[in-house]
Formats: structure tokens, sequence, C-alpha cells
């Protein structure tokens, strides 16, 4: 398949799913909240890829920014630290605000900042990895003691209010994957992205090259912290009560991993095909064997591993439009 | 602000943090081995040691088998189960240069292990409880726990025989050379396939002897063993990667760690200070903290 078909493949795949949202009916349908969930974890995916898949760079504390952004968009949200008197005149306006979202983002970013710059400059590969895994225990200790304005073990809880539909989840979840889709495709051709794989594929002669190694590692790390930041705000208008438990699990780290593998590690389309059938695998297992279901997901995981490593894209290496 | 507690009660800190620390070490060691030939962060170890303790209170229960005698028993299985392991799961990715494949294996077996505990166990917290269990001994003036001291002496019996295995036998020899260098290993003949499945069995079996300590010491349930990996990963990294008797004296610092901060500050801070420390470790002195500086042939 070239890759013009795939990207007419593509476009047309978002209209229908677009469209789709619009039949009568669909709103309530089983399908709808599947696909949500498929739209927010291909996001998470998306994230990993970044830093992994084209920087090279495999973190193991996403969930840690995914976690950031979600505690941001409900303590703005529920303190109403942000619109001040508006929120009294538009009750709604914290709701898929844009401001409160890449808020969520960038306080995530800035923690990927901070954190990356003293890990990348000293750490490679195994090491940087398990420096990321200590790093999302500590983000969560550090909010489980926040006292009274992170809500402690409990967690904090956003007015949900009166909105009963999955419709703005939808829309605003394929919106933000096709972005952040998009906006990669831009990254990944421009200069930043091209040093971004040099960095990957041999950081010593990239650096021979004049490319700032450590600039565009910490950058990428900061990009993908603030994708998985900007899901996480948007979980929470899904889940509203955010709880250390909860949005700093594991499993929001292990998940688009496995799925980004599943569908091919750095490719473009691999983390959203990896998310779908993934996401339609285990949601399977839920319904048809709802007591064995994390078994089968177990399962699932070493097949795909020991059958499709190369992941279902199979062009890794390649750089892919 | 810092009260200095009188002198018995740092005794009796440092005893139990020592002991407890222990455990996370005898992880450690299996996780020190499995990373070095495979550079595989096996995250299922706490998962398996879990799986032991069911392993032995099956038998304690079923078969009325003392669970330190189940030793005899859960150390050779874990060998075979650890090479099983290895040659069904591993032995494909172990050849593919992505890494994250045999990490999603492991996490994949993890999730795997936890549920079925799950399935066949139930959620619910199980211990094994003996005529012993309650009892105490005097040590150094302190009483402690006897399940513990006991856990403990099979920690130190299990990194001693493996320290031993790696130095004094020539297939030891090979795992340290592998652990080393694993491409040129290869080329002096061994084969990577038998020292990674023998890194395996070890550790696995490790898991096991830790399962004997974890069931008699600690009321467990099925997803009580991931922070036993978490644990056991910075243990890892404050003996530094590759070093075998480090990894028990790693876990046995973070536990004295984890038994300060709980005593000085507070219990709720005890796993962000000890994954600080770590981050710490990893920063300034990622060789561990008791590896001799590296000389170059």
């Amino acid at each position: 398949m070239s890759a013009r078909m795939l990207n007419w493949i593509a476009a047309l795949g978002v209209a229908a799913l677009a469209l789709a949202a619009f039949l009568p009916g669909a709103v309530d349908s089983y399908a709808f909240s599947f696909l949500f969930f498929v739209f927010l974890y291909a996001i998470m995916a998306q994230a990993w890829n970044l830093v992994a898949g084209f920087g090279g760079q495999v973190s193991l504390g996403n969930h840690a920014f995914f976690g950031l952004g979600a505690y941001t968009t409900a303590i703005l949200w529920s303190g109403n630290y942000l619109w001040g008197s508006l929120y009294d005149a538009y009750p709604r306006i914290y709701y898929f605000d844009p401001v409160t979202m890449a808020l969520g983002g960038l306080v995530a970013a800035l923690a990927a900042v901070i954190i990356g710059l003293p890990l990348l400059s000293k750490l490679r590969g195994d090491y940087f990895a398990l420096g990321t895994l200590g790093f999302g225990e500590i983000v969560k200790v550090v909010l489980i003691n926040g006292g009274d304005f992170t809500g402690g073990a409990f967690g904090v809880v956003a007015p949900a209010g009166t909105f009963d539909t999955l419709l703005p989840h939808y829309l605003v979840g394929l919106g933000l994957m096709v972005g952040v889709a998009l906006a990669l495709r831009l990254l990944m051709r421009s200069r930043y992205g091209l040093a971004l794989i040099a960095v990957r594929d041999d950081e010593m002669a990239a650096s021979a090259n004049g490319i700032d190694t450590l600039k565009v590692k910490v950058a990428a790390f900061a990009g993908s912290a603030f994708i998985a930041g900007v899901a996480g705000s948007l979980y929470t208008y899904y889940i509203f009560h955010v709880g250390p438990d909860s949005v700093f699990d594991l499993n929001w780290m292990l998940l688009p991993l496995m799925m980004t593998v599943v569908g091919g590690t750095g490719t473009l389309f691999g983390p959203i095909l990896g998310a779908f059938v993934m996401y339609a695998v285990f949601d399977l297992a839920r319904i048809a064997v709802p007591d064995y279901h994390p078994v089968i997901s177990g399962l699932t995981i070493i097949l795909a591993m020991l059958f499709l490593p190369k992941g279902l894209m199979r062009v890794r290496g390649r750089r892919v439009a | 602000m810092l009260n200095i507690p009188p002198p018995e009660i740092l005794l009796q800190l440092s005893i139990n943090g020592a002991l407890g620390g222990a455990m996370y070490g005898v992880a450690a060691v299996g996780l020190s081995l499995i990373f070095g030939t495979m550079r595989l962060i096996f995250l299922a170890q706490g998962a398996m040691i879990i799986l032991a303790a069911y392993f032995v209170r099956a038998l304690f229960y079923g078969l009325g088998i003392d669970p330190f005698l189940s030793l005899l028993i859960v150390v050779p299985v874990g060998l075979g189960v650890g090479w099983l392991i290895y040659q069904g799961l591993f032995r494909r990715a172990a050849a593919e240069e992505d890494r994250n494949i045999s990490l999603l294996i492991a996490v994949g077996l993890m999730f795997l292990v936890q549920n079925l505990m799950t399935v066949v166990w139930g959620g619910n917290t199980a211990a094994v409880v003996t005529t012993y269990t309650a009892s105490g001994i005097e040590l150094l003036g302190v009483r402690t726990s006897f399940t513990r001291s006991m856990g403990f002496l099979i920690a130190l019996a299990g990194t001693g025989l493996v320290v031993l295995f790696l130095r004094g036998t020539l297939v030891g020899k090979a795992v340290r050379a592998a652990s080393e260098d694993m491409e040129a290993a290869t080329l002096m003949g061994i084969s990577p396939h038998r020292v990674n499945a023998i890194a395996f069995a070890i550790g696995i079996s490790l898991a096991g002897a830790a399962g004997v300590a974890v069931a008699t010491t600690f009321p467990f349930n099925p997803f009580a063993g991931f922070i036993f990996s978490l644990k056991a990963l910075v243990a890892l990294a404050l003996g530094g990667i590759g070093n075998v008797a480090g990894a028990l004296a790693g876990g046995i610092i973070l536990g004295l760690i984890e038994a300060y901060v709980q005593y000085f500050i507070s219990g709720g801070w005890t796993n962000a200070i000890a994954y600080g420390v770590f981050l710490a470790v990893l920063m300034f002195k990622p060789e561990g903290l008791f590896s001799r500086p590296y000389k170059k042939a």
C-alpha cells in the first residue's frame, strides 16, 4: 500500500467517524463510548510514539504526565482558579475549555522539562527508562501528600453539572487524535524531526553534526508529556473524579506502549491502528468472558509480541510520512 | 526538631529495616541476573514472588508441608519454570534488537499471572499462619520476628549460592561474561540462549525463595507483587546493575531507608523518598554504591 493511498484511507476514515457521530441514536450506542476510549488511548500511544518511537528514548513515565494533566484540569475547574467571575455567568466555561486543557498539557510538559534535563543529560537507554518509572511513583506520592489542594488519597472531584451526552467527548477525542497525528506529521518533516531521527539512529553522529542532542531529546520528552497531559485533561471530562490510583495507574503507560508496538513503533498510523485493534480485543474479552478478561489481556499482549514483534504497519526503520 | 531517639529504638529500626529490605534484595538479585544477560527489566518478578507465595500456602494448607521445608520444592520448581518461561516466551524476543518487545512480554506475563491468581485463589488477602508465625527471637538484645529473621537468612543463603555459582563454576563464568559483553561472549562460543535461560531459571527460583519469605511474613494478595518489582528495581540500582551481592545490599539499604523515613518523617512519604534516592543514585552514581572504579584493560 502506498503512503498516498494510506493517507486517503485515513482521511476517509476520519470523515466517516466524524459524520457517524451525528447519525440518529449513535450517541447512545455502545460503539460510541468504545470509540471515545480508542481515541484516548490512541492519543496516549502517539505521545509515547513521539519520545520513544521517533526519539528512541524509552520513557516509562507517561502515566505521570497523564495524571498531571488530569489533576491540573480537575483542580483548575473545581477551585475555579482560571475564569473567576466569568464562571458564574457561564457555568459551562471549564467544560472542554481549550485554555484549561492546554494548561493541563503545559503543566505536564513543564514537569517533563524539569525532570528531563537532568535525566536525559546523564542517563541513556535502560537507565532513563528506570528513572522515568521512579519519577512516576514520586509524582503520585507527592500528589497523595498534597493536602487539601490535591485532595490526598481521595483526589479531586470536578463539578459534573448537567452534562449528559458523550458527543463532545467523542468529537474532541477524535479531533485531538487527528490533530496530534497531523502535528507529528508536520514535525517529523521539519528540521527538528530530522534532528530527532538522527539522534535516535546515532546520537554521536548527530552530535558531531552540530545537533544539540540534549535539547532535541528534552523537547521530544516535553512534547510527549504535553500530549499525555492533554489526554489526561480529556479523561477528566469523562471521569470527573481524579484520584491518585485511577489516573496514575500504570496501565495508562503500559497499554499505550503496547498499542504502539503492536501498531508499529515510529510510524504515524501505527499507534492509532494499535489502539483500535488492541482496545477492541480487550473490550471483546471484557464482554465475552467478564471474569477472565484481564487474563485474556495478558495473553493477548504476549501473543502479539511473540508473533507481531515488528508491528502491524511493518515499516519500522523507514521514515513514514 | 529532630529528636534523636534512644539507641535501642535506632537498633530496632535498623534490624527491622534490614530484615524487611533483604526481601527486596533477593528479588533484586533475580532481576540483576536477568537484566545482566538480557538487558530486560523483568517487571513480572514481583508477580512470580506472589505466585510462589500462593504455591507455598497451597502446599501448607493442602499437604501440610512446612513453609520453610517447602523451599526444597519451590526452588527446584522455580528453576524449571524459569527455564520454561525463557524458552517459551523470551527466546524469540531476545534475538530482536527492539527490547520493548521483551519488556512487553514481561508485562503481559505479569497481567496473566496476577489475574490467574485472582481467578484461582480470589482477590482477597491471604496469609500463611503457622505455630511460629507470632513468635520472636532475641537478636542483639532486640526482639525480632522469627519469620522475618528466617527470611533474612533465606536471602543471604540464596544470594550466597548465586555468588558461588557465578564465581565458582564455568557456567557461572559464562553468565558473568555474557552480562559484561554479550557480543564478545558469543564470539567466545557462549550460547546466548543458554546463558539467558540459566539467568531466568535462577531468577525465578530466587523469586520462589522470596515467595517463601513473603508467605511466612506478610499477608499477600495477587496484586501485591508489582510494588515488589519496583522496590527490587530500586535495590538493583542502589547496588549497581550487574552486581549480585550489591543487589542484596541495595535491598537492605532500601529497607533501612524506608524504616528510618517511616519513623522520622511519615509513612506517606516512604515511597517518594525511596524513589528519590533511586533517582539520585541513577544520576550521580549509576554504577551503584559498591562498585569499585572501573578500570579499562
